[in-house]
């Protein structure tokens, strides 16, 4: 509509060059934020000595995929991969579980003390004890060097609970009353009705829980100190590119690079560049269908409880 | 007299406040809590048994258990079947502690469910008896080990604190069970209200477990701890280490800088955030909705990734072999450009904010994009009609429409200026720049986790939580009298 409108108007000077710099602003800005990823890609498949030399800048160039086969050679990136995956399907399947179950209950005004339970979980949205109580706790509840620990404490997710029980409270009251009416229980009324309609908000927990669990970087780093083989594949990536970087701090302090320094550089920034594509690519892959989730999901910020 | 008293008894049995049940009950839910508690751990009957071990953690991890136990074990001193009896024995007091719980649950039901449920925490409880006996009988076969000096036997106060509360279940169950009337209803039911609560319960103890457990961690402020340590009261240090924090010169210094970095670090996000609004508004203004489309789809691509994801980009682009050191080379033929720009200390903060703003800008305009679809196209109309030109359109119109949003953004960024995260700062952190990139959480974790001062860091933690929350309801506070609707 406001298009039509302005169509109307005469486009003057002014507004010529008003225009080009807002193409070319956003221009540059996707250019800024698109061209890493393009950059780090052509680097992964392209002829590793151009690699090393720094020849693959905008253009591949002798294109093989050899580097992602070498990867399975890669110590410990394996076993983060099982992790990882591990985590973002197990984790998300009972976050969404749990945020929908609760976000169904919550609805409940004959629940005893309804509103008190559904204030402590928003709290925990703006409280939280600080990081190293939390630290401790884990310790505590043996939840170090455990894969639980992937798993259980992401199961309450009070946002996603609020945006559930918003989203239920949208489906028309009829819907459920007549199941009761016909002696429906409280889980039939959930897995038979609520459930199949709240879809949609369900997917839009699903896949931001899942991008989520695949970037899990912190609770790796803080809980896992003795177990490498349970390192989040994040995690497996910052203890690749420290290793690389100082490798690279090393070699240009010594002065003049040695061909064994050389090579071992080859090797840590094709691997390094190699791990980041595979831990990027789920995540592009997964971009198109969060797309039409993300008005729902920016509601993050906005949503009140 | 005395018969009315009686049938008034049974009559409002169900409706009355039943104290010795209320006890019963209270008594059940501190049960629950102690079994994840490592002080009330009635398990830990060698020194060498993990301190942080709960008694639900010596109940189902044998590792957790044995972890410090590596050599006696290798050498025989004792056996792992003594460990696996005393897991035995765990294992049983937690079963009595889950039939006491299921107990509880039920005793909020009719008379007739209260009758069944209340033989529950009996039973329980005779269960607990049990295995706090085997649990003794290992403890005695630990102090007649030939070896025992080195695994170091001990008699923890768990035992005793776990038998009394069993005992005091078992008596009010008991008292309760005879109280309640002989005559019950025909069918186990329950009130709706407390059906609702109980399908709830679990998800209300998964978030008291993850999310207000800890701040039970706090106690580690008032005590000298080390990680690894018991926390015995001859440990007790008072407020010692709230003083510390303001008297020790180094640490206060150190405190200083973090504070400064963390607020410039915020400052610059605050005062940077209309750049999300301009970036809305000018993409509005763009004629093809292809081109909108694009620039939107692909400048949200790197909210979606991880700080550590960043941190491989900035590390592909601008370290000594990146991105613009092999354009320099290679396109623009200098030699010797071989600069590591992470490396370098200079303008950091800007540095982070410039990060901060390509990861996050194109995501958080989706909302003033969304604000912008959802203003009246009437009033650009009317505008139009009225002679306004696109400028006073924006200004007048679009901008003020967006301002509602933009005020909950920015009181709830002003509520976290002192949580950053540390996500950024530790994946960007080196030895150069750490003097002005630490910001308060990442200090924390440095603190905490890397040079192991618990104590201390949970102070940090601790006033940061508290200033946290004044800062949010002082900005709800705020927003309450401004617009009249709160934002939490």
């Amino acid at each position: 509509m406001s298009k039509k409108v302005r169509n109307h108007i005469a486009r003057k000077p002014s507004d010529i060059v008003f225009d080009t710099c807002v193409y070319l602003f956003f221009g540059l800005f996707t250019l800024l934020c698109v061209f890493p990823f393009y950059y780090l890609f052509i680097n992964t498949i392209s002829d590793n000595e151009k690699v090393v030399s720094g020849l693959v800048n905008f253009f591949p160039t002798g294109i093989h995929f050899n580097n992602y086969i070498a990867l399975k050679d890669v110590a410990d990136l394996g076993s983060s991969v099982i992790v990882t995956v591990a985590r973002t399907i197990i984790g998300t399947a009972l976050m969404v579980i749990v945020s929908a179950w609760a976000g169904y209950l919550v609805t409940k005004q004959k629940m005893w003390k309804r509103s008190l339970w559904y204030r402590a979980l928003v709290i925990t949205m703006y409280f939280n004890a600080g990081l190293i109580p939390w630290y401790m706790n884990m310790l505590m509840l043996g939840l170090t060097d455990n894969f639980l620990a992937y798993i259980l404490p992401g199961m309450i997710a009070p946002y996603n609970i609020i945006l559930v029980k918003t989203y239920i409270e949208s489906i028309p009251a009829s819907l459920e009353e007549s199941a009761v009416i016909d002696g429906a229980n409280t889980p039939t009324v959930f897995t038979k009705i609520i459930l199949p309609l709240s879809v949609p908000i369900l997917a839009t927990i699903a896949i931001f829980g899942a991008v989520g669990n695949w970037n899990s970087f912190q609770d790796s780093l803080l809980l896992m100190s003795n177990r490498p083989d349970m390192y989040t594949l994040q995690h497996r990536l910052y203890v690749y590119l420290n290793q690389s970087s100082n490798l690279a701090a090393l070699v240009s302090g010594s002065g003049g690079l040695s061909t064994q320094a050389a090579q071992n550089m080859l090797s840590s920034k094709v691997i390094k560049y190699t791990v980041s594509m595979v831990t990027i690519i789920p995540i592009l892959l997964v971009y198109p269908f969060m797309q039409r989730y993300f008005v729902k999901g920016i509601m993050l910020g906005a949503v009140k409880g | 007299m005395q018969a009315t008293a009686v049938r008034g008894n049974r009559l409002t049995a169900a409706h009355k406040p039943n104290h010795i049940l209320r006890l019963n009950r209270v008594l059940i839910l501190l049960l629950g809590l102690m079994v994840f508690l490592p002080q009330f751990n009635p398990g830990r009957i060698s020194m060498k048994i993990n301190e942080n071990a709960s008694l639900f953690t010596t109940a189902i991890s044998y590792d957790t258990l044995t972890n410090s136990l590596g050599r006696p074990l290798r050498m025989e001193w004792v056996l792992p079947q003594h460990f696996h009896m005393l897991m035995a024995g765990a294992a049983v007091i937690l079963a009595g502690v889950v039939l006491c719980a299921i107990g509880g649950c039920m005793s909020l039901g009719n008379n007739r469910m209260k009758r069944v449920g209340i033989v529950m925490p009996t039973v329980g409880s005779v269960l607990m008896a049990g295995g706090l006996v085997v649990i003794n009988h290992v403890y005695n076969i630990f102090i007649n080990l030939e070896k025992a000096d080195k695994i170091e036997p001990n008699f923890p106060n768990g035992i005793y604190i776990f038998a009394v509360v069993a005992a005091l279940i078992f008596i009010t169950s008991i008292i309760v069970w005879l109280r309640l009337p002989k005559q019950v209803e025909e069918k186990m039911e329950m009130e709706e209200k407390y059906r609702l609560f109980l399908m709830m319960l679990p998800v209300l103890l998964l978030a008291f477990v993850f999310c207000y457990l800890p701040i039970y961690g706090w106690r580690f402020a008032f005590f000298d701890y080390k990680i690894g340590d018991a926390l015995t009261a001859d440990k007790f240090v008072g407020l010692k280490w709230f003083t510390y924090l303001f008297e020790n010169a180094a640490t206060r210094n150190d405190l200083v800088r973090v504070l400064r970095n963390t607020l410039i670090m915020s400052g610059l996000g605050i005062i940077t955030s209309w750049f999300p609004i301009a970036f809305a508004v000018l993409l509005a203004e763009v004629r093809s909705t292809k081109f909108q489309r694009i620039v939107q789809t692909l400048t949200t691509i790197p909210n979606f990734i991880s700080w550590v994801l960043v941190y491989a980009i900035a590390f592909a682009i601008f370290s000594t072999d990146g991105f613009i050191n092999s354009f320099l080379r290679n396109v623009m033929q200098i030699t010797g450009a071989n600069t590591d720009y992470l490396a370098n200390p200079d303008g950091t903060w800007i540095k982070m904010l410039l990060w901060g703003t390509w990861k996050g800008l194109g995501w958080s305009a989706i909302v003033y994009i969304a604000g912008i679809a959802g203003i009246d196209q009437q009033l650009y109309e009317a505008a139009k009609v009225d002679g306004a030109n696109r400028y006073q359109c924006i200004w007048h119109i679009t901008i003020p429409g967006l301002v509602p949003t933009y005020c909950v953004m920015l009181l709830m960024s002003i509520a976290g200026i002192l949580s950053n995260g540390m996500d950024q700062y530790l994946v960007f952190e080196n030895a150069l720049n750490k003097d002005v990139i630490e910001v308060l959480d990442l200090y924390v974790y440095n603190i905490g986790i890397k040079q192991g001062l618990i104590p201390i860091s949970t102070v940090v933690g601790v006033f940061k939580s508290l200033i946290g929350v004044t800062l949010l309801f002082g900005a709800n506070g705020i927003s309450k009298a401004i617009r009249g609707e709160s934002i939490i």
